[in-house]
């Protein structure tokens, strides 16, 4: 008897690879299966529609920028310096000109997309030699070394933290809930200042304000990296205390909402154990968590541009802030022009990884 | 109960505060950045303004905001979110698109370039401007709620009877989601307090009248003493405000929530 039962086993133990061959083989079936349904034409419309967002919102954004009232010549010689004696008139007559400021604004917008579409957005007009696309690539990894980790950790933290307020009883139930709607109302930008002003408290030093100290030079060094990751860690902390609250809040409802279900009541009578119900009860409290996802990650960009504003990190809202007081238009249209795309993509993102959390999505069919 | 007690005892610092409290621009030079004491309650700004009473005009000034922002958001969302649906067609199609289009657009640097651009920036016209720009997710929301009702059998009774479908939207569909738009309005008029106290505190919208962002820009941009944090009670207590009333909006929702919600099931 024994032996029977025992050679199948042996037979699959002696042969790894035929079992990864088949795992390999399944994958490959699973994802042609993805891609030939309705799944890759669900993607495939939302793909289209994004693109059609970011088109629109570029017009409008250019037709708004363009209507700005002031002249961006006086505010440019303004900021400048010219010699002396120097003929003003004709000097921004000869900027007008170069930067195709005297030209009608219908014909400023063929150029402009004309240039656009060869991803040359010209120069700003306060760092004037620097293109624009320059200076947005080089402060684009300012916002997202931001924004990212605050999503991602603050899902995670915050799913953990509102499923454990959920199973707390009687009164630390109620002081829990508070506690957490608390953090989700707190404003950033003031929890940012009041972030700053703990510090000085505690260390009586000047905060950490800006990407790195005054006068350290930048370099690819273990010290200068301890730098940034020190003027990186308020701001990420400021994010992340609400929107933990943010995603705890809608945790703890949920979970409350599947400890009441019957599967949950007859696990119980049936004689399961806690720690079994509860996991139960999270994997299906955490699908409908996903689909806050766009809406808070649309929410957490915008609220990251304004955090970097009051921390003075050089992200995208700072400028975008410094680039709307300076009437730089080309630099605005290039800020918002980043900003929309990190939010498209993001959401598309956001679309597939819920085509392969709901299998729904990926047949198309719910 | 306590979100309603708090909110009423903001809404009666915003109204009656500012009679009782005189002119909240007023700026006494000999007491520049004192700390709270008994004849200034929250103590005095570098200025010398009282800070008490610039809070109490703050609020009243955010809550117009909010109001404003938050009733024409409503409207805007209604006028997309229910019309456009029961209409059903071409109608529905493009008030759809359109709520999705505005519904991936960044706010804040859409809010940050029009607030450059339109000059003499006033509380209505900032509620407007943000009306404008929230308004997306809850015609969403409402949308979603005006196709379930839509499929009831008294809306078929009154389709059977002759009326169009602006009367039935209007007398059958809108009295029963009166609970849902509510939570809408409020949860949208929150949400226009704090955008607007966060373009304020940056410096992007009014900076004439006084709301509870335009408190902390200035606390943190005009100090004579050095440093913006050795004033504390200026910055302090108008982000608590904030606090309290989007908590206070926060826990209003969930209670209306908690009693209209059976009901809505139950039609």
């Amino acid at each position: 008897m024994k032996r029977v039962t025992n050679s199948p086993e042996k037979n699959e133990n002696s042969s790894p690879p035929v079992e990864e061959n088949r795992f390999l083989t399944r994958m490959f079936s699973k994802l042609r299966s993805l891609l030939t349904n309705s799944f890759a034409r669900f993607l495939a419309t939302k793909a289209g529609f994004y693109l059609v967002v970011v088109f629109l919102s570029l017009v409008l954004v250019f037709f708004i920028i363009e209507s700005m009232p002031g002249d961006p010549v006086a505010v440019m010689l303004a900021s400048g310096n010219p010699p002396p004696g120097a003929d003003i008139e004709a000097l921004a007559a000869r900027m007008r000109e170069y930067f195709g400021l005297d030209k009608p604004i219908l014909e400023r917008f063929f150029i402009f997309f004309g240039n656009f579409f060869s991803w040359n957005l010209g120069p700003s007009y306060h760092f004037y030699p620097v293109q624009v696309s320059t200076i947005v690539l080089y402060y684009l990894p300012y916002t997202l070394s931001l924004a990212i980790p605050v999503l991602l950790v603050s899902f995670f933290v915050g799913n953990w933290v509102g499923a454990r307020a959920a199973y707390m009883r009687g009164k630390l139930n109620e002081t829990s809930y508070f506690i957490l709607v608390f953090c989700n109302q707190l404003p950033p930008f003031w929890l940012g200042l009041v972030i700053i002003f703990i510090y000085i408290l505690l260390f009586h030093g000047i905060p950490p304000i800006g990407a790195a100290t005054l006068g350290v030079i930048p370099s690819l060094s273990v010290s200068y990296f301890f730098e940034l990751l020190a003027h990186w860690i308020l701001p990420f902390l400021t994010l992340l205390i609400v929107y933990v609250g943010a995603w705890a809040t809608g945790m703890r409802s949920m979970v409350t909402h599947e400890m009441d279900s019957g599967y949950v009541r007859y696990g119980e009578q049936l004689g399961f154990k806690k720690s079994k119900l509860m996991s139960y009860a999270q994997r299906n409290a955490i699908l409908p968590q996903f689909t806050g996802l766009n809406m808070v990650f649309n929410g957490i960009v915008g609220q990251t541009l304004i955090i970097e504003i009051v921390f003075g990190w050089p992200g995208l809202g700072l400028l975008l802030y410094n680039a709307v007081f300076n009437y730089d238009y080309p630099l605005i249209f290039g800020c918002f022009l980043v900003i929309i795309v990190i939010i498209v993509i993001g959401n598309f993102l956001i679309d597939v990884l819920y085509g392969f959390i709901d299998p729904r999505m990926r047949t198309g069919r719910g | 109960m306590i979100g309603l007690a708090v909110l009423v005892i903001l809404i009666l610092l915003g109204t009656v505060g500012p009679f009782l409290l005189g002119d909240p621009y007023y700026m006494d030079l000999s007491l520049m950045g004192r700390p709270p004491s008994f004849a200034h309650i929250l103590g005095t700004t570098s200025f010398g303004e009282d800070v008490f009473t610039q809070l109490c005009s703050a609020i009243g000034n955010s809550l117009v905001v909010g109001l404003v922002a938050g009733g024409l958001g409503t409207l805007i969302a209604i006028l997309v979110g229910a019309v456009g649906p029961y209409r059903g067609g071409l109608a529905d199609k493009i008030s759809s698109l359109a709520t999705n289009l505005a519904l991936v657009l960044p706010l804040i640097p859409l809010f940050i370039i029009i607030a450059s651009v339109v000059r003499g920036l006033n509380l209505v016209l900032i509620g407007v401007i943000l009306a404008v720009t929230s308004w997306p997710w809850a015609a969403r929301s409402i949308r979603s709620q005006v196709l379930t009702l839509k499929e009831r059998e008294f809306v078929n009774l009154a389709r059977m009877s002759g009326q169009n479908s602006v009367q039935i939207v209007v007398t059958e569909v809108l009295p029963n989601m009166l609970a849902y738009i509510m939570m809408v309005f409020v949860i949208l008029t929150g949400t226009s307090i704090l955008a607007e106290s966060a373009l304020s505190m940056i410096g992007v919208s009014t900076t004439r009248t006084i709301t509870l962002g335009y408190m902390l820009y200035w606390a943190q941009h005009e100090t004579t003493v050095p440093f913006w944090w050795n004033i504390w009670w200026w910055f302090i207590p108008p982000g608590i405000v904030l606090t309290a009333l989007l908590t206070a909006i926060f826990v209003i929702h969930a209670g209306m929530d908690e009693v209209f919600n059976p009901r809505l099931r139950e039609i």
